[in-house]
Protein backbone atom coordinates (compact mmCIF):
# COMPACT_ATOMS: atom_id res chain seq x y z
CA UNK A 1 0.00 0.00 0.00
CA UNK A 2 2.55 2.55 1.08
CA UNK A 3 4.20 1.28 -2.05
CA UNK A 4 1.95 3.19 -4.14
CA UNK A 5 2.55 6.02 -2.67
CA UNK A 6 6.29 6.05 -2.94
CA UNK A 7 6.42 5.30 -6.59
CA UNK A 8 3.64 8.07 -7.06
CA UNK A 9 5.91 10.33 -5.04
CA UNK A 10 9.03 9.75 -7.08
CA UNK A 11 7.14 9.97 -10.52
CA UNK A 12 5.82 13.41 -9.46
CA UNK A 13 9.18 14.27 -8.35
CA UNK A 14 10.82 13.41 -12.22
CA UNK A 15 8.36 14.64 -14.08
CA UNK A 16 8.41 18.05 -12.50
CA UNK A 17 11.85 18.21 -12.39
CA UNK A 18 12.64 16.75 -16.33
CA UNK A 19 9.63 19.87 -17.12
CA UNK A 20 11.81 22.12 -15.52
CA UNK A 21 14.84 21.42 -17.78
CA UNK A 22 14.15 23.04 -20.54
CA UNK A 23 14.07 26.53 -18.47
CA UNK A 24 17.00 25.63 -17.44
CA UNK A 25 19.03 24.97 -20.76
CA UNK A 26 17.81 28.08 -22.21
CA UNK A 27 19.72 30.04 -19.02
CA UNK A 28 23.74 29.60 -19.94
CA UNK A 29 24.35 32.07 -17.37
CA UNK A 30 23.50 29.73 -14.79
CA UNK A 31 26.53 27.52 -15.88
CA UNK A 32 28.31 30.45 -15.73
CA UNK A 33 27.48 30.94 -12.18
CA UNK A 34 28.23 27.47 -11.49
CA UNK A 35 31.97 27.89 -12.81
CA UNK A 36 32.48 30.58 -10.67
CA UNK A 37 31.16 29.10 -7.63
CA UNK A 38 33.39 28.27 -4.93
CA UNK A 39 34.84 24.61 -4.63
CA UNK A 40 32.91 23.77 -1.67
CA UNK A 41 29.28 25.06 -2.94
CA UNK A 42 30.61 22.47 -5.99
CA UNK A 43 31.48 19.42 -4.15
CA UNK A 44 27.29 20.11 -2.87
CA UNK A 45 25.93 20.03 -6.05
CA UNK A 46 28.14 17.40 -7.32
CA UNK A 47 30.39 16.22 -10.05
CA UNK A 48 27.95 17.88 -12.74
CA UNK A 49 28.33 21.75 -11.65
CA UNK A 50 30.60 22.24 -14.02
CA UNK A 51 27.84 21.54 -17.06
CA UNK A 52 24.92 22.12 -15.28
CA UNK A 53 22.72 22.65 -18.15
CA UNK A 54 23.33 19.70 -20.01
CA UNK A 55 20.83 16.50 -19.68
CA UNK A 56 23.14 14.74 -17.28
CA UNK A 57 24.12 17.35 -15.43
CA UNK A 58 21.06 18.51 -14.76
CA UNK A 59 20.09 15.44 -13.49
CA UNK A 60 23.26 14.46 -11.55
CA UNK A 61 22.71 17.61 -9.76
CA UNK A 62 19.51 18.10 -9.19
CA UNK A 63 18.38 14.36 -8.85
CA UNK A 64 21.55 11.99 -8.28
CA UNK A 65 23.77 13.23 -6.70
CA UNK A 66 21.48 13.55 -3.43
CA UNK A 67 17.28 13.36 -3.57
CA UNK A 68 17.26 10.08 -5.31
CA UNK A 69 19.87 7.94 -3.16
CA UNK A 70 18.14 9.71 -0.36
CA UNK A 71 14.45 8.64 -1.03
CA UNK A 72 15.79 5.19 -2.09
CA UNK A 73 18.01 5.13 1.35
CA UNK A 74 15.02 6.38 3.31
CA UNK A 75 12.52 3.90 1.55
CA UNK A 76 15.20 0.88 2.07
CA UNK A 77 16.09 1.36 5.31
CA UNK A 78 12.60 1.80 6.39
CA UNK A 79 12.24 -1.89 4.87
CA UNK A 80 14.72 -3.27 6.31
CA UNK A 81 14.88 -2.26 10.16
CA UNK A 82 11.02 -3.51 9.69
CA UNK A 83 11.89 -6.73 8.58
CA UNK A 84 13.20 -8.19 11.62
CA UNK A 85 13.25 -5.23 14.29
CA UNK A 86 9.97 -3.48 13.47
CA UNK A 87 8.10 -7.04 13.70
CA UNK A 88 10.22 -8.09 16.99
CA UNK A 89 8.94 -4.63 18.53
CA UNK A 90 5.55 -5.12 17.41
CA UNK A 91 5.52 -8.44 19.19
CA UNK A 92 4.35 -10.62 16.09
CA UNK A 93 7.68 -12.49 15.25
CA UNK A 94 6.45 -15.09 18.34
CA UNK A 95 3.60 -15.76 15.91
CA UNK A 96 5.60 -16.08 13.08
CA UNK A 97 8.83 -17.91 14.24
CA UNK A 98 5.80 -20.53 15.66
CA UNK A 99 6.26 -21.82 12.02
CA UNK A 100 7.96 -24.62 11.36
CA UNK A 101 10.51 -22.11 8.91
CA UNK A 102 13.68 -21.57 10.64
CA UNK A 103 14.75 -18.22 11.13
CA UNK A 104 17.33 -17.74 8.36
CA UNK A 105 14.79 -18.37 5.82
CA UNK A 106 12.69 -15.52 7.34
CA UNK A 107 15.71 -13.08 7.24
CA UNK A 108 16.38 -14.05 3.79
CA UNK A 109 12.31 -14.07 2.33
CA UNK A 110 12.29 -10.54 3.80
CA UNK A 111 15.58 -9.41 2.32
CA UNK A 112 13.86 -10.79 -0.82
CA UNK A 113 10.61 -9.03 -0.65
CA UNK A 114 13.04 -5.78 0.44
CA UNK A 115 14.71 -6.04 -2.69
CA UNK A 116 11.67 -6.67 -4.79
CA UNK A 117 10.29 -3.59 -3.85
CA UNK A 118 13.23 -1.59 -4.43
CA UNK A 119 14.03 -2.72 -8.00
CA UNK A 120 10.11 -1.65 -8.74
CA UNK A 121 11.09 1.40 -7.25
CA UNK A 122 13.85 1.66 -9.55
CA UNK A 123 11.88 0.80 -12.83
CA UNK A 124 9.52 3.51 -11.59
CA UNK A 125 12.32 6.27 -11.50
CA UNK A 126 13.43 5.00 -14.57
CA UNK A 127 10.61 4.83 -16.44
CA UNK A 128 9.56 8.25 -15.14
CA UNK A 129 12.57 10.01 -16.38
CA UNK A 130 12.17 8.31 -20.19
CA UNK A 131 8.55 8.98 -19.81
CA UNK A 132 9.69 12.76 -18.92
CA UNK A 133 12.55 13.26 -21.29
CA UNK A 134 10.21 12.05 -24.03
CA UNK A 135 7.56 14.43 -23.25
CA UNK A 136 9.95 17.39 -22.97
CA UNK A 137 12.60 16.65 -25.41
CA UNK A 138 15.24 16.34 -22.72
CA UNK A 139 18.21 14.19 -24.63
CA UNK A 140 19.59 11.55 -22.71
CA UNK A 141 20.55 7.89 -23.13
CA UNK A 142 18.19 5.28 -21.49
CA UNK A 143 20.79 2.94 -21.03
CA UNK A 144 23.15 5.35 -19.20
CA UNK A 145 19.80 6.84 -17.50
CA UNK A 146 19.32 2.97 -16.81
CA UNK A 147 22.89 2.62 -14.93
CA UNK A 148 21.81 5.65 -12.78
CA UNK A 149 19.14 3.85 -11.62
CA UNK A 150 20.56 0.78 -11.05
CA UNK A 151 23.36 1.93 -9.14
CA UNK A 152 21.05 4.41 -7.06
CA UNK A 153 19.29 1.01 -6.34
CA UNK A 154 21.83 -0.73 -5.11
CA UNK A 155 22.92 1.98 -2.93
CA UNK A 156 19.74 1.81 -1.41
CA UNK A 157 19.95 -2.19 -0.97
CA UNK A 158 23.08 -1.64 0.28
CA UNK A 159 21.74 0.42 3.52
CA UNK A 160 18.73 -1.33 3.71
CA UNK A 161 20.91 -4.48 3.94
CA UNK A 162 22.62 -2.25 6.98
CA UNK A 163 19.93 -1.82 8.64
CA UNK A 164 18.49 -5.16 8.67
CA UNK A 165 21.63 -6.60 9.89
CA UNK A 166 21.39 -3.88 12.46
CA UNK A 167 17.81 -5.18 13.44
CA UNK A 168 18.79 -8.72 13.07
CA UNK A 169 21.51 -7.90 15.57
CA UNK A 170 19.73 -5.74 18.56
CA UNK A 171 15.95 -6.33 17.35
CA UNK A 172 15.59 -2.74 18.32
CA UNK A 173 14.10 -0.70 15.17
CA UNK A 174 14.72 2.71 16.55
CA UNK A 175 18.84 1.72 16.63
CA UNK A 176 18.84 0.19 13.18
CA UNK A 177 17.48 3.57 11.81
CA UNK A 178 19.63 5.88 13.66
CA UNK A 179 23.06 3.86 13.03
CA UNK A 180 22.09 3.35 9.47
CA UNK A 181 20.45 7.10 8.41
CA UNK A 182 24.06 8.60 10.54
CA UNK A 183 26.35 6.13 8.47
CA UNK A 184 24.57 7.04 5.43
CA UNK A 185 24.92 11.20 6.23
CA UNK A 186 28.82 10.68 7.29
CA UNK A 187 29.65 8.21 4.41
CA UNK A 188 27.83 10.84 2.15
CA UNK A 189 29.67 13.49 3.59
CA UNK A 190 32.64 11.68 3.14
CA UNK A 191 32.49 11.38 -0.46
CA UNK A 192 31.21 14.79 -1.18
CA UNK A 193 34.02 16.27 0.60
CA UNK A 194 37.02 14.55 -0.70
CA UNK A 195 36.03 15.86 -4.15
CA UNK A 196 37.06 19.10 -2.35
CA UNK A 197 39.24 18.26 0.86
CA UNK A 198 42.58 16.60 -0.36
CA UNK A 199 43.10 14.71 2.68
CA UNK A 200 40.01 13.10 2.71
CA UNK A 201 40.54 11.98 -0.78
CA UNK A 202 42.32 8.36 -0.01
CA UNK A 203 39.69 7.53 2.42
CA UNK A 204 36.69 8.45 -0.17
CA UNK A 205 36.81 4.89 -0.82
CA UNK A 206 35.23 3.94 2.00
CA UNK A 207 31.95 5.50 1.20
CA UNK A 208 29.05 3.19 -0.61
CA UNK A 209 28.61 6.89 -2.29
CA UNK A 210 32.37 6.38 -4.22
CA UNK A 211 30.90 3.19 -5.63
CA UNK A 212 27.42 4.81 -6.23
CA UNK A 213 28.70 8.10 -8.38
CA UNK A 214 32.29 8.25 -8.71
CA UNK A 215 32.26 6.42 -12.21
CA UNK A 216 29.51 9.07 -13.12
CA UNK A 217 26.89 6.39 -14.59
CA UNK A 218 24.22 8.95 -15.98
CA UNK A 219 27.44 9.62 -18.25
CA UNK A 220 29.44 6.82 -18.36
CA UNK A 221 26.98 3.93 -18.34
CA UNK A 222 27.63 1.47 -15.90
CA UNK A 223 30.86 0.26 -14.23
CA UNK A 224 31.46 -3.43 -13.69
CA UNK A 225 33.43 -3.25 -10.60
CA UNK A 226 31.47 -0.17 -8.40
CA UNK A 227 28.10 -2.10 -9.28
CA UNK A 228 29.59 -5.39 -7.71
CA UNK A 229 31.14 -4.39 -4.72
CA UNK A 230 27.48 -2.49 -3.89
CA UNK A 231 26.07 -5.75 -4.69
CA UNK A 232 28.35 -8.02 -3.27
CA UNK A 233 28.49 -5.87 0.26
CA UNK A 234 24.27 -5.70 -0.06
CA UNK A 235 24.67 -9.70 -0.10
CA UNK A 236 27.10 -10.13 2.55
CA UNK A 237 25.05 -7.95 5.14
CA UNK A 238 21.97 -9.89 4.28
CA UNK A 239 23.71 -13.62 5.09
CA UNK A 240 25.56 -11.65 7.85
CA UNK A 241 22.00 -10.72 8.92
CA UNK A 242 20.85 -14.28 8.68
CA UNK A 243 23.71 -15.52 10.67
CA UNK A 244 23.26 -13.11 13.53
CA UNK A 245 19.40 -13.40 14.19
CA UNK A 246 19.82 -17.21 14.03
CA UNK A 247 22.37 -17.07 17.26
CA UNK A 248 20.20 -14.62 19.49
CA UNK A 249 17.12 -14.30 21.95
CA UNK A 250 13.98 -12.62 20.72
CA UNK A 251 12.82 -9.90 22.25
CA UNK A 252 9.13 -9.91 24.15
CA UNK B 1 6.38 -42.59 18.47
CA UNK B 2 7.53 -41.09 21.55
CA UNK B 3 5.70 -40.98 25.00
CA UNK B 4 7.33 -37.93 26.22
CA UNK B 5 5.91 -34.32 25.13
CA UNK B 6 8.26 -32.11 27.03
CA UNK B 7 11.02 -33.26 28.79
CA UNK B 8 14.14 -30.41 30.39
CA UNK B 9 17.05 -31.05 31.90
CA UNK B 10 18.28 -28.14 34.51
CA UNK B 11 16.79 -25.82 32.04
CA UNK B 12 17.96 -22.32 33.44
CA UNK B 13 17.46 -19.24 31.86
CA UNK B 14 18.95 -15.62 33.27
CA UNK B 15 18.39 -12.18 31.56
CA UNK B 16 21.64 -10.78 31.77
CA UNK B 17 21.99 -10.77 35.76
CA UNK B 18 17.96 -11.52 36.29
CA UNK B 19 16.77 -15.04 36.71
CA UNK B 20 14.10 -16.19 34.37
CA UNK B 21 14.09 -20.01 35.66
CA UNK B 22 16.43 -22.12 37.31
CA UNK B 23 17.35 -26.03 37.22
CA UNK B 24 13.85 -26.72 35.40
CA UNK B 25 12.92 -30.41 35.70
CA UNK B 26 9.60 -30.85 33.74
CA UNK B 27 8.25 -33.90 32.26
CA UNK B 28 4.89 -34.20 30.53
CA UNK B 29 3.20 -37.32 29.09
CA UNK B 30 1.61 -37.27 25.70
CA UNK B 31 -1.60 -36.63 25.90
CA UNK B 32 -1.94 -35.11 28.75
CA UNK B 33 -3.32 -31.29 29.66
CA UNK B 34 -0.79 -30.24 32.41
CA UNK B 35 -1.12 -26.76 33.71
CA UNK B 36 1.90 -25.00 34.19
CA UNK B 37 0.98 -22.62 37.47
CA UNK B 38 2.84 -19.33 38.66
CA UNK B 39 2.22 -16.11 40.15
CA UNK B 40 3.41 -12.82 37.88
CA UNK B 41 7.51 -13.50 36.91
CA UNK B 42 7.54 -16.88 38.22
CA UNK B 43 8.99 -18.00 34.87
CA UNK B 44 6.27 -19.30 32.49
CA UNK B 45 6.91 -17.67 29.85
CA UNK B 46 10.60 -17.45 30.05
CA UNK B 47 9.85 -21.47 29.92
CA UNK B 48 7.51 -21.49 27.41
CA UNK B 49 9.83 -19.34 25.15
CA UNK B 50 12.80 -21.49 25.77
CA UNK B 51 10.28 -24.53 24.35
CA UNK B 52 9.53 -22.79 21.64
CA UNK B 53 13.28 -21.99 20.92
CA UNK B 54 12.44 -18.30 20.57
CA UNK B 55 15.44 -18.03 23.59
CA UNK B 56 18.49 -19.76 24.00
CA UNK B 57 18.81 -21.29 27.62
CA UNK B 58 21.74 -20.16 29.90
CA UNK B 59 22.23 -23.74 30.56
CA UNK B 60 20.14 -27.24 30.98
CA UNK B 61 18.52 -29.03 27.86
CA UNK B 62 14.71 -29.20 26.54
CA UNK B 63 13.45 -31.60 24.36
CA UNK B 64 10.03 -31.21 22.45
CA UNK B 65 8.17 -34.62 21.54
CA UNK B 66 11.82 -36.39 21.63
CA UNK B 67 13.84 -33.59 19.93
CA UNK B 68 16.19 -31.24 20.95
CA UNK B 69 14.59 -27.57 20.89
CA UNK B 70 17.52 -26.05 20.01
CA UNK B 71 18.39 -28.28 17.28
CA UNK B 72 15.55 -29.46 15.45
CA UNK B 73 13.23 -26.87 16.03
CA UNK B 74 11.41 -26.58 12.85
CA UNK B 75 10.77 -30.51 12.59
CA UNK B 76 8.96 -29.36 16.15
CA UNK B 77 7.07 -26.28 15.43
CA UNK B 78 5.29 -28.59 12.27
CA UNK B 79 3.38 -30.57 14.86
CA UNK B 80 3.11 -27.86 17.58
CA UNK B 81 0.68 -25.44 18.37
CA UNK B 82 1.90 -21.88 20.10
CA UNK B 83 -0.41 -19.08 21.65
CA UNK B 84 2.28 -16.53 22.66
CA UNK B 85 1.49 -14.85 25.97
CA UNK B 86 1.79 -11.13 24.82
CA UNK B 87 -0.27 -11.91 21.67
CA UNK B 88 0.60 -9.59 18.94
CA UNK B 89 -1.18 -10.51 15.85
CA UNK B 90 -0.96 -8.35 12.64
CA UNK B 91 -3.76 -5.42 12.74
CA UNK B 92 -3.86 -4.33 9.10
CA UNK B 93 -5.28 -7.67 8.39
CA UNK B 94 -9.02 -9.55 8.53
CA UNK B 95 -8.72 -12.38 10.79
CA UNK B 96 -9.53 -14.34 7.89
CA UNK B 97 -6.52 -13.06 5.96
CA UNK B 98 -4.59 -13.62 9.09
CA UNK B 99 -5.47 -17.22 9.48
CA UNK B 100 -4.67 -17.93 5.84
CA UNK B 101 -1.57 -16.49 6.03
CA UNK B 102 -0.29 -18.61 8.96
CA UNK B 103 -1.74 -21.80 7.31
CA UNK B 104 -0.29 -21.08 4.11
CA UNK B 105 3.18 -20.69 6.05
CA UNK B 106 2.59 -24.02 7.46
CA UNK B 107 1.37 -25.69 4.05
CA UNK B 108 -2.68 -25.47 4.50
CA UNK B 109 -5.09 -26.36 7.29
CA UNK B 110 -8.32 -27.81 7.06
CA UNK B 111 -10.92 -24.64 6.69
CA UNK B 112 -13.61 -26.19 7.39
CA UNK B 113 -12.39 -26.93 10.98
CA UNK B 114 -10.98 -23.10 11.34
CA UNK B 115 -14.46 -22.26 10.78
CA UNK B 116 -15.74 -24.66 13.33
CA UNK B 117 -13.55 -23.53 15.55
CA UNK B 118 -14.32 -19.70 14.75
CA UNK B 119 -18.07 -20.38 15.45
CA UNK B 120 -17.35 -22.56 18.80
CA UNK B 121 -15.34 -19.19 20.25
CA UNK B 122 -18.21 -16.82 18.21
CA UNK B 123 -15.26 -15.03 16.88
CA UNK B 124 -15.93 -12.74 13.74
CA UNK B 125 -12.90 -13.87 11.15
CA UNK B 126 -14.17 -10.94 9.08
CA UNK B 127 -13.26 -7.78 11.01
CA UNK B 128 -9.90 -6.01 10.70
CA UNK B 129 -7.89 -7.05 13.84
CA UNK B 130 -6.97 -3.79 14.84
CA UNK B 131 -10.88 -3.40 15.24
CA UNK B 132 -11.46 -6.14 17.58
CA UNK B 133 -11.42 -5.98 21.65
CA UNK B 134 -8.72 -7.86 23.87
CA UNK B 135 -10.78 -10.91 24.15
CA UNK B 136 -11.58 -11.47 20.84
CA UNK B 137 -8.20 -10.73 19.01
CA UNK B 138 -7.28 -14.00 22.15
CA UNK B 139 -9.90 -15.89 20.18
CA UNK B 140 -7.71 -15.54 16.83
CA UNK B 141 -4.83 -16.38 18.49
CA UNK B 142 -6.47 -19.60 19.78
CA UNK B 143 -8.15 -20.53 16.24
CA UNK B 144 -4.75 -20.04 15.20
CA UNK B 145 -2.88 -22.39 17.69
CA UNK B 146 -5.65 -25.07 16.97
CA UNK B 147 -6.39 -24.83 13.00
CA UNK B 148 -3.68 -27.24 11.90
CA UNK B 149 -4.62 -29.88 14.38
CA UNK B 150 -1.38 -30.33 16.11
CA UNK B 151 0.13 -32.84 18.33
CA UNK B 152 1.23 -30.80 20.90
CA UNK B 153 -0.42 -27.27 22.40
CA UNK B 154 1.55 -25.21 24.17
CA UNK B 155 -0.17 -21.99 25.17
CA UNK B 156 0.58 -19.43 27.51
CA UNK B 157 -2.00 -18.00 29.82
CA UNK B 158 -4.85 -19.00 26.74
CA UNK B 159 -8.02 -17.37 28.98
CA UNK B 160 -6.33 -13.88 29.07
CA UNK B 161 -9.33 -11.09 28.39
CA UNK B 162 -11.79 -14.45 27.43
CA UNK B 163 -14.96 -13.71 29.47
CA UNK B 164 -15.95 -16.41 31.55
CA UNK B 165 -18.23 -17.93 28.95
CA UNK B 166 -15.75 -18.09 26.74
CA UNK B 167 -13.43 -19.43 29.19
CA UNK B 168 -15.43 -22.62 29.60
CA UNK B 169 -16.01 -22.99 26.15
CA UNK B 170 -12.63 -23.26 25.77
CA UNK B 171 -12.01 -25.44 28.46
CA UNK B 172 -14.59 -27.94 26.89
CA UNK B 173 -12.47 -27.20 23.68
CA UNK B 174 -9.08 -27.87 25.32
CA UNK B 175 -10.76 -31.35 27.24
CA UNK B 176 -12.39 -32.62 23.66
CA UNK B 177 -9.01 -31.92 21.86
CA UNK B 178 -7.11 -34.25 24.42
CA UNK B 179 -9.60 -36.78 24.32
CA UNK B 180 -8.91 -36.60 20.49
CA UNK B 181 -4.77 -37.67 21.33
CA UNK B 182 -3.46 -34.04 21.92
CA UNK B 183 -1.33 -33.01 24.48
CA UNK B 184 -1.34 -29.68 26.52
CA UNK B 185 0.98 -27.70 28.19
CA UNK B 186 -0.98 -24.43 29.32
CA UNK B 187 0.26 -22.12 31.44
CA UNK B 188 -2.19 -19.86 33.84
CA UNK B 189 -2.00 -18.39 37.18
CA UNK B 190 -5.77 -19.16 38.04
CA UNK B 191 -6.30 -21.96 40.24
CA UNK B 192 -9.85 -22.91 39.29
CA UNK B 193 -8.83 -23.07 36.00
CA UNK B 194 -6.30 -25.31 36.09
CA UNK B 195 -8.19 -27.46 38.27
CA UNK B 196 -11.40 -28.13 35.45
CA UNK B 197 -8.72 -28.11 32.35
CA UNK B 198 -5.83 -30.29 33.71
CA UNK B 199 -4.80 -33.85 34.83
CA UNK B 200 -1.33 -32.78 36.14
CA UNK B 201 -0.10 -29.27 37.56
CA UNK B 202 3.76 -28.25 38.13
CA UNK B 203 3.89 -24.61 40.17
CA UNK B 204 6.33 -22.66 39.74
CA UNK B 205 7.87 -20.10 41.98
CA UNK B 206 10.44 -17.58 41.27
CA UNK B 207 11.75 -19.48 38.71
CA UNK B 208 11.38 -22.85 40.43
CA UNK B 209 9.58 -25.85 40.17
CA UNK B 210 7.89 -26.45 43.48
CA UNK B 211 5.55 -28.97 42.70
CA UNK B 212 4.51 -31.47 40.17
CA UNK B 213 1.22 -33.00 41.43
CA UNK B 214 -2.24 -34.71 40.15
CA UNK B 215 -4.82 -31.99 39.71
CA UNK B 216 -6.90 -34.67 42.07
CA UNK B 217 -4.66 -34.31 44.83
CA UNK B 218 -4.12 -30.92 44.34
CA UNK B 219 -7.41 -30.01 44.82
CA UNK B 220 -7.17 -32.32 48.42
CA UNK B 221 -4.33 -30.64 49.24
CA UNK B 222 -5.19 -27.27 48.33
CA UNK B 223 -6.30 -24.08 50.15
CA UNK B 224 -9.58 -22.55 49.88
CA UNK B 225 -11.34 -19.85 51.65
CA UNK B 226 -14.84 -20.36 53.07
CA UNK B 227 -17.16 -17.16 54.24
CA UNK B 228 -20.88 -18.32 55.56
CA UNK B 229 -23.48 -15.98 55.96
CA UNK B 230 -25.93 -17.15 59.04
CA UNK B 231 -29.39 -15.88 60.33
CA UNK B 232 -27.83 -14.85 64.03
CA UNK B 233 -24.62 -15.20 65.73
CA UNK B 234 -22.86 -18.92 65.74
CA UNK B 235 -20.68 -19.97 69.14
CA UNK B 236 -16.75 -20.52 67.55
CA UNK B 237 -16.28 -23.41 69.30
CA UNK B 238 -18.55 -25.71 67.11
CA UNK B 239 -15.94 -25.10 64.64
CA UNK B 240 -12.87 -24.92 65.89
CA UNK B 241 -12.35 -28.75 66.10
CA UNK B 242 -13.26 -29.39 62.74
CA UNK B 243 -10.23 -30.67 60.76
CA UNK B 244 -8.86 -28.59 58.09
CA UNK B 245 -9.77 -25.40 59.35
CA UNK B 246 -7.35 -22.58 60.04
CA UNK B 247 -7.35 -19.29 60.54
CA UNK B 248 -11.16 -19.39 62.12
CA UNK B 249 -12.63 -16.21 62.74
CA UNK B 250 -16.46 -16.00 64.17
CA UNK B 251 -17.61 -12.12 63.98
CA UNK B 252 -21.16 -11.78 64.72
CA UNK B 253 -23.14 -13.35 62.47
CA UNK B 254 -20.14 -13.97 59.80
CA UNK B 255 -17.50 -17.15 59.89
CA UNK B 256 -14.37 -17.50 57.46
CA UNK B 257 -11.54 -19.64 57.81
CA UNK B 258 -9.30 -21.19 55.67
CA UNK B 259 -9.54 -25.31 54.34
CA UNK B 260 -7.60 -28.33 53.34
CA UNK B 261 -8.98 -30.91 51.92
CA UNK B 262 -13.41 -31.52 52.16
CA UNK B 263 -15.38 -29.04 52.97
CA UNK B 264 -17.93 -31.64 54.46
CA UNK B 265 -17.65 -31.26 58.07
CA UNK B 266 -17.20 -28.00 57.93
CA UNK B 267 -20.51 -27.86 55.89
CA UNK B 268 -22.37 -30.24 58.21
CA UNK B 269 -21.56 -28.09 61.11
CA UNK B 270 -22.95 -24.83 59.80
CA UNK B 271 -26.23 -26.96 58.88
CA UNK B 272 -27.12 -27.12 62.15
CA UNK B 273 -27.55 -22.81 62.30
CA UNK B 274 -29.60 -21.21 59.09
CA UNK B 275 -26.94 -19.94 56.92
CA UNK B 276 -27.92 -17.62 54.89
CA UNK B 277 -24.96 -17.83 52.27
CA UNK B 278 -21.57 -19.45 51.50
CA UNK B 279 -19.39 -17.58 49.82
CA UNK B 280 -15.97 -18.86 48.88
CA UNK B 281 -13.67 -15.72 47.81
CA UNK B 282 -10.58 -16.69 45.32
CA UNK B 283 -7.19 -17.45 47.41
CA UNK B 284 -4.28 -16.05 46.09
CA UNK B 285 -2.21 -17.47 43.97
CA UNK B 286 0.94 -16.65 46.31
CA UNK B 287 -0.77 -17.88 49.40
CA UNK B 288 -1.60 -20.94 47.76
CA UNK B 289 2.31 -21.81 47.03
CA UNK B 290 3.06 -20.81 50.87
CA UNK B 291 0.52 -23.19 51.88
CA UNK B 292 1.97 -25.74 49.44
CA UNK B 293 5.23 -25.01 49.92
CA UNK B 294 4.86 -25.16 53.84
CA UNK B 295 3.68 -28.60 53.47
CA UNK B 296 6.17 -30.11 51.53
CA UNK B 297 3.47 -31.91 49.54
CA UNK B 298 5.30 -31.64 46.07
CA UNK B 299 7.69 -33.75 44.78
CA UNK B 300 6.17 -36.79 43.70
CA UNK B 301 4.27 -37.14 40.62
CA UNK B 302 6.79 -37.06 37.88
CA UNK B 303 8.18 -33.57 38.26
CA UNK B 304 11.65 -34.34 39.70
CA UNK B 305 12.96 -36.85 37.60
CA UNK B 306 15.90 -36.18 36.13
N1 LIG C 1 13.55 -9.84 28.50
C1 LIG C 1 13.74 -9.87 29.82
N2 LIG C 1 14.76 -9.19 30.37
C2 LIG C 1 14.99 -9.24 31.69
N3 LIG C 1 14.27 -9.95 32.56
C3 LIG C 1 13.24 -10.65 32.07
C4 LIG C 1 12.92 -10.66 30.70
N4 LIG C 1 11.85 -11.44 30.51
C5 LIG C 1 11.52 -11.92 31.72
N5 LIG C 1 12.34 -11.44 32.66
C6 LIG C 1 12.31 -11.76 34.10
O1 LIG C 1 12.21 -13.16 34.24
C7 LIG C 1 11.30 -13.52 35.25
C8 LIG C 1 10.26 -14.47 34.71
O2 LIG C 1 9.45 -13.80 33.79
P1 LIG C 1 8.29 -14.50 32.97
O3 LIG C 1 7.81 -13.54 31.96
O4 LIG C 1 8.76 -15.82 32.49
O5 LIG C 1 7.19 -14.69 34.10
P2 LIG C 1 5.70 -15.25 33.95
O6 LIG C 1 5.60 -16.41 34.87
O7 LIG C 1 5.36 -15.47 32.54
O8 LIG C 1 4.87 -14.04 34.55
P3 LIG C 1 3.40 -13.51 34.14
O9 LIG C 1 2.41 -14.31 34.88
O10 LIG C 1 3.42 -12.09 34.63
O11 LIG C 1 3.26 -13.59 32.66
C9 LIG C 1 10.72 -12.22 35.75
O12 LIG C 1 11.33 -11.91 36.99
C10 LIG C 1 11.08 -11.20 34.74
O13 LIG C 1 11.34 -9.96 35.35
MG1 LIG D 1 3.91 -14.66 31.23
Amino acid sequence: MSFAWWAVGIAALCLFLVAYYPTVSKTPALTQFMEEAPEWVKAFVGESAEDYTSPAGFLNGELFFMMAPMLFIIFTVSRGSAAVAGEEGKGTLDLLLANPIPRWRVVLEKAAAMAVSSICLGAVLWSALAAGAAAFGMDIGLGNLAAACLSCLLLGLFFGALALALGSLTGRRGQAVGIAAAFAVATFFLYSLSEVVRGLKPWSRLSPFYYYLAAEPLKRGLNGIHTLVLLASALALTALSAYLFERRDILV
Amino acid sequence: MEKVAILTRGLTKYYGRNRGVEDLDLRVERGEVFGFLGPNGAGKTTTIRLLLDLIRPTRGKAEVLGMDARVRGVEIRKRLGYLPGDLALYDNLTGEELLRYLAGLRGGADWGYVRYLAERLQCDLTLRIKSLSRGNKQKIGIVQAFMHRPELLIMDEPTNGLDPLMQHEFHRLVRETSEAGATFFISSHNLPEVERMCDRVGIIREGRLVAVDEVEALKRKALRRLEIHFASPVPPGDFAAIPGVKDLRVEDRTLTCSLTGSVDALIKAAARFEVLNVVSPEVGLEEIFMHYYREGSGGEGGGADA
